[in-house]
């Protein structure tokens, strides 16, 4: 099915070619592992023709497809609360013309217009705004707003960071859509070294078991499946249903009594509810006190802020903890 | 059967019951759960029975008994097998005064009395409706009339949750599945003074309803005025539905299943018919509820759609006994 929608060929540089041969060839499985490194060849032969790269740029997206943008975009629309904040972190904040009504970080974000609801996007709202690049996450849903804003002419890139691991490489993509890994580098190394000072701190220290509270009606959890899961981790604590691999689990409060978690994080408006709620206390962690809030604006989003949100959430965790420079 | 059938209903529901307490995510003995039901015993089996399990199965019991006489009753009055409450525009009603107190930001203690109010200005509405079309007590066309408000409150709701944010989509649709995962005692308290009052004027008018079952002509003949007495059944069971929303959301299926069920069992006269549909919904609910926590552990599943599939059996058992 690719290569039949492809007139690729016909405007790419022929050594391009082999690399997307390549690609396609390697076995559905691998190509997921194997993309992360072909694309560094693809990306290489970009800058290395910097400033202004011929034949533009190229990047496979988290929907599979192979995106190739000839000049660095100007107007971009993002549709997801992360990118646009990623965007903005990378110095690209000013060419994002577009956003969610729920992307609202950093604060000048919401100086840019919105085009309503990230979910189920208006597309001629988005394409009102005239973009050349309008990036989205990779859900199911947004497959059919991505085939149709192609259609339309528009370069579209889906990605979907749902984990830890998925931040530096949405960041490098950005960054190479945009012209500038130096920037996207710098940034997903101040995350990684962050976290990875945490870990560090953490790695000696007892780590106590951790029930997420995300909402109360109905009670959802954060599973193994959320990056939230593996902040917990990070910090110096075990989440009791890190082996649930949906994202946002609904479970019984008395699976939750069973597990007997050492600590619950909640957010702060919800803390004072749970030490006033007699069914929660039948859990000791809220008989107890142990109720910690945790900072909405920090952990809820997989984003710039992963770094500060591991410490903000190893600091709750473990009082006192030490966090070497 | 039809000789043991009291016998084997109360069976049922007390089973149910010691079913829906001994059983759960942490295991407990029989006689562990039975001896913390009277604060004998370890102090956490005490908390795991007293403070998690049996909240639950109370308002389940009572949702169950609230929706079951609500659908017993009203398919007595409009001589229709289909008629239950949610079709009446109760559960639509009920559904858009949640949604609107949840995405206007109002109190969470606030969403339910915002249910209430929904379900009933649904039902009145419906009612204005019939009557304007000139029903003048005609049930088909009250039917069709709850029908209409309740695909316009449908339509309501898409409107507001489609461009609602995620947290209050998500609020909306726990209220539309239903739950008694967040059982209080006050929400029992609540609901049962609302069954002590709808359920016992539904006994006391459960003469009118066999009669009006004869037909307008032969109940006016037997002294009963049919307009009349098929309005204050209608008040009386809508009422009892929208307290059973308020409590819990949207539990479908029950009100109309259970009445076949009872019928099923040989009970025609309808006082025997409303209680035996209260107890037997009261078990089908706490039944329904226990398979919503304990299937899929750690999760659970949606009390609205486990009472369907526990009552489909039952109604596909009744309709070939009927066909």
């Amino acid at each position: 099915m690719l290569l039949a929608r492809w007139p690729l060929r016909t405007f790419l540089p022929r050594e391009w070619m082999s690399v997307l041969r390549l690609l396609i060839a390697v076995p559905v499985d691998l190509r997921r592992y194997a993309a992360a490194s072909a694309l560094v060849a693809i990306a290489a032969c970009g800058e290395r023709a910097a400033p202004s790269p011929p034949g533009g740029v190229a990047v496979r997206d988290d929907f599979g497809r192979v995106v190739r943008i000839a000049a660095p975009p100007t107007r971009i629309v993002s549709l997801n609360p992360s990118t646009t904040e990623l965007l903005f972190a990378i110095g690209a904040g000013a060419k994002v013309v577009g956003r969610t009504e729920y992307d609202q970080w950093p604060d000048s974000a919401r100086l840019v217009p919105s085009v309503g609801p990230g979910m189920r996007p208006n597309l001629e709202a988005v394409l009102q705004r005239r973009p050349d690049l309008v990036i989205l996450y990779a859900s199911g849903a947004d497959r059919v707003t991505a085939d149709r804003l192609t259609a339309a002419g528009v370069a579209v890139v889906a990605l979907r960071n749902d984990h830890i691991s998925d931040f530096g490489r949405v960041t490098m993509i950005l960054g190479r859509l945009l012209g500038d890994t130096v920037r996207a580098r710098t940034v997903v190394d101040s995350v990684t070294t962050t976290l990875d000072r945490v870990r560090r701190a953490t790695a000696p220290l007892p780590k106590p078991t951790v029930f997420i509270h995300a909402w109360e009606k109905p009670l959802i959890t954060i599973g193994g499946g959320s990056f939230m899961s593996e902040l917990v981790t990070i910090a110096g604590a075990r989440n009791i249903y890190d082996s649930l691999s949906a994202p946002s689990p609904s479970v019984t409060l008395e699976d939750v009594v069973r597990r007997d978690p050492r600590y619950v994080l909640v957010s702060p408006i919800e803390r004072d509810h749970l030490l006033a709620t007699d069914r929660w206390k039948s859990l000791s962690a809220v008989r107890e006190g142990r109720v910690l809030a945790y900072d909405t604006n920090l952990v809820a989003r997989p984003s710039v802020k992963l770094g500060e949100a591991a410490v903000s959430l190893a600091r709750l965790l473990h009082p006192g903890l030490e966090l070497a420079r | 059967m039809r000789r043991f059938r009291w016998a084997l209903i109360a069976i049922v529901l007390l089973v149910a019951v010691m079913l829906a307490i001994e059983l759960g995510t942490i295991p407990l003995s029989p006689a562990e759960a039975w001896n913390a039901l009277f604060d004998r015993g370890p102090s956490d089996a005490i908390t795991v029975v007293q403070v998690l399990r049996l909240p639950r199965v109370v308002l389940a019991a009572l949702i169950g008994a609230g929706l079951a006489l609500s659908g017993a009753a009203l398919q007595g009055s409009m001589r229709n097998p289909l008629a239950e409450p949610y079709l009446l525009g109760v559960s639509g009603g009920a559904a858009v005064g949640a949604v609107l107190a949840v995405s206007l930001g109002l109190a969470a203690t606030l969403v339910p009395l915002a249910a209430f109010a929904g379900a009933i200005l649904a039902v009145v509405v419906a009612f204005f409706v019939a009557h304007a079309a000139g029903s003048r007590g005609d049930p088909r066309i009250l039917l069709m009339a709850g029908v209409v408000v309740g695909a316009f409150a449908n339509s309501v709701i898409m409107l507001v949750l489609g461009t609602a944010p995620s947290a209050t989509v998500r609020d909306a649709i726990w209220w539309m599945m239903g739950s008694v995962a967040a059982a209080t005692w006050a929400q029992s308290a609540w609901l049962a003074a609302y069954l002590l009052i709808g359920g016992g004027a539904l006994f006391a008018w459960a003469r009118e309803i066999d009669v009006l079952g004869l037909g307008d002509d032969a109940a006016a003949a037997l002294g009963v005025d049919p307009e009349r007495s098929a309005r204050r059944v209608y008040v009386a069971a809508s009422l009892l539905a929208a307290a059973t929303v308020a409590a819990a959301g949207l539990v479908g299926f029950v009100g109309l299943v259970v009445p076949h069920i009872v019928r099923g069992m040989g009970v025609s006269r309808h006082r025997a018919l409303l209680a035996g549909s209260a107890l037997v919904g009261a078990a089908l609910v706490v039944l329904a509820d226990l398979a919503a926590r304990t299937l899929r552990p750690p999760t659970e599943l949606p009390l609205g759609a486990v009472t369907a599939i526990v009552g489909v059996p039952f109604f596909l058992a009744r309709l070939r006994r009927l066909t």
